[in-house]
């Protein structure tokens, strides 16, 4: 056996084991923790008065996205085992998820959005209901986005905003976007959709997708012809016709005294036209109308909301355009001749 | 042609002068003096004369010239070509007033129309937002309707407004002279059309004026008080009043930048602009050249009256 082989055997031989303890490093520190939090009656009464479990079920651990973590990986505050008591804080995951960690974290910019958002502000106050990264993406149990098990996957993350957000959540439940979520159509608007996921921010907020003048830009993210709308037959039209009328012109040049999408539709209760508790079902109409309108009466249910004076279906409205479309071009085309001939006899009188 | 004789051609006649008085001086003293007194008294008297006539010669000379210099210069102006008024001022008060209503709703409407183009988007940053714009907008709109009303008034209960009405009606005449100038256009017909106190194309410009008054401010009130109207009426009443509005407005626009600056102002014949608008005023060789049927209507009536009064003359 020459001599380089056995060098060979025994690095071989050191690198397993080291790997071996390596590996077993979480197992080891995990077997360790759950000790005692492994155990379901494992529970504390904080000052409140309130029960906590301390229990942790390994199996949740090992399903999500941090199963080669270990305990104190993120719990970094605790350095001896047991540790007497010793209140543990809540996990900072920018430990991790910062931008070229070490540990290779994910890190997008979306996550820094969050300090600007309204719970990021209000977390950073002090606030102690406002929700930090936990309390959407789960401690134990993160998950991807795109697992059902997480509580961001589309079928039920509005039922996460929904744990603090309860009295918009269940009228939500009940709206149109609500009901297709329900029946699997994941497409349909969910909370984030509209209000935004890490910068999410006051609806009285300019810079907020859901504030006044921006709602117009929101919705047809959507309902615009090309967004996903359509696939479902869904009528996309009416983007076009509110941004030509007098409510679309001046909401895009700032007034704030007209109507938006939301102002008519509802918003987080909307609801199909043919909805009797819909805010455009023809009997709500002039309530609707009403809010802005003084007086307002059935007469405003009477002709098309949304009119396309260039689609024949607008009735009246598409005969007087294409009317007025022809006298123009005629009359201009008559009058344009007239000076043409006009110009051309002086031109030929000049060179004479 | 104004005679304007050198500097030197001058002095050489005031030198000529001199020396005619000089001789004149010394013939009529001689004659008178001759012998009485001395020559040196007789030189020194005519040296003072000369000197006292040659100024007062020159001084009138030179004055009569600059007044029949003055005078010659006067001549030769133009005499004034002969004018008639045209519009009266009720009449250009009224021109007046639409031209400043329709600048100011075209700039504060038209984008509107065009609102997803950029320039839109200028004028309404320039005017201070859409809200203000739309302040600007009635604002003309009040113009507009002030003019109707008022010429509707004029019309009916002003003899020029009623004159001026008669003569705008439409009449065969004017198509015929449609054609004709199509003719003429075309080099079909040698000679232009005669028109009379109006032509075809001012008569165009007339009723196009009237029906845009019609369809503008009808739907325009509706727009404006378009809460008291849906409270009557269906709200598809409303949709047409808009589409109405924003279509015929360009119509309007269209007609005005091109058709009514063309036959104003880039038209050859009154360029850079016919000042009758201002002034009210027209020329005798532009009432020739453009209205003879009209000038020879004036003459005629003042012929009538000269009749008339020559006859009243003989019977008194």
């Amino acid at each position: 056996m020459p001599r380089s082989f056995s060098f060979l055997f025994v690095g071989l031989v050191a690198a397993s084991l080291s790997l071996l303890v390596l590996s077993s490093k979480d197992i080891l520190a995990l077997t360790k923790c759950t000790i005692c939090h492994g155990k379901r009656e494992l529970r504390k009464i904080q000052p409140t008065g309130k029960l906590v479990s301390l229990y942790v079920d390994e199996w949740v651990l090992q399903n999500s996205v941090h199963a080669k973590q270990a305990c104190t990986d993120c719990h970094s505050d605790v350095v001896e085992i047991p540790h007497k008591g010793k209140l543990v804080e809540k996990v900072n995951c920018t430990r991790c998820h910062y931008r070229g960690n070490p540990a290779g974290a994910p890190q997008m910019v979306k996550y820094t959005e969050y300090a600007e958002s309204v719970h990021g502000i209000a977390a950073r106050a002090g606030n102690q209901k406002a929700p930090v990264c936990q309390d959407c993406h789960g401690a134990h149990n993160v998950r991807k986005h795109a697992d059902p098990q997480s509580g961001m996957w589309r079928g039920t993350i509005s039922e996460t905003c929904g744990r603090c957000h309860l009295e918009v959540y269940s009228v939500y439940r009940e709206s149109i976007h609500g009901r297709a979520v329900k029946e699997g159509k994941l497409d349909s608007a969910v909370c984030t959709d509209c209000h935004g996921e890490h910068s999410i921010k006051s609806p009285e907020n300019p810079e907020s997708t859901v504030y006044l003048t921006n709602i117009p830009q929101t919705c047809p993210k959507c309902h615009a012809p090309k967004g996903i709308a359509s696939k479902y037959g869904i009528k996309t039209g009416q983007v076009k016709t509110f941004e030509d009328s007098f409510h679309g012109i001046g909401i895009k040049f700032g007034m704030k005294t007209v109507a938006s999408c939301a102002s008519c539709h509802g918003v987080h209760d909307i609801r199909a036209a043919d909805d009797l508790r819909s805010t455009v079902h023809i009997k709500n109409i002039p309530t609707t109308c009403g809010k802005c309108h003084s007086g307002a009466n059935i007469n405003y249910a009477k002709g098309r909301i949304h009119v396309d004076p260039k689609k024949k279906e607008s009735g009246a409205i598409f005969y007087v355009s294409f009317f007025f479309k022809w006298l123009t071009i005629s009359v201009m085309l008559g009058l344009l001749a007239h000076m043409a001939l006009d110009l051309s006899r002086r031109a030929r009188e000049r060179k004479r | 042609m104004r005679r304007n004789p050198g500097k030197n051609t001058e002095n050489d006649m005031l030198r000529e002068l001199d020396l005619d008085i000089e001789k004149t001086l010394r013939d009529t003293i001689e004659r008178e003096f001759k012998g009485k007194v001395s020559t040196e008294l007789e030189e020194k008297l005519r040296e003072k004369l000369k000197a006292e006539l040659s100024d007062e010669v020159r001084n009138r000379v030179l004055r009569i010239k600059e007044e029949l210099e003055a005078e010659l210069s006067k001549k030769e102006e133009k005499p004034k070509e002969k004018e008639y008024l045209r519009f009266g001022l009720s009449f250009r008060i009224q021109h007046w007033v639409l031209l400043g209503s329709c600048l100011v709703l075209i700039i504060t409407g038209i984008p509107l129309k065009f609102h997803e183009t950029g320039w839109a988007r200028v004028f309404f940053g320039l005017m201070g937002g859409v809200k203000t714009s739309g302040l600007i907008h009635r604002v003309g709109a009040a113009g507009l309707g002030f003019v109707a009303v008022f010429h509707v008034f004029y019309t009916f209960f002003s003899r020029e407004g009623r004159h001026d009405f008669k003569e705008l009606i439409p009449r065969p005449k004017d198509f015929l002279d449609f054609l004709t100038m199509v003719k003429y256009f075309l080099g079909i017909s040698k000679t232009k059309p005669r028109f009379g106190r109006f032509s075809y194309v001012e008569k165009f410009d007339y009723w196009a004026v009237y029906w845009g008054m019609v369809i503008m401010l009808g739907s325009g009130i509706i727009l404006w008080f378009h809460n008291a109207i849906l409270r009557v009426f269906p709200k598809f009443v409303a949709d047409i009043a808009r589409e109405a509005h924003s279509d015929e407005g360009l119509l309007a626009t269209l007609a005005i930048i091109i058709w009514h600056f063309y036959n104003a102002h880039l038209n050859p014949d009154n360029f850079p602009m016919n000042w009758a608008w201002i002034t009210g005023r027209i020329t005798e060789s532009t009432m020739l050249h453009h209205h003879p049927i009209e000038y020879e209507r004036m003459i005629g009536e003042k012929v009538a009256k000269g009749m008339k009064e020559s006859e009243n003359v003989k019977s008194s």
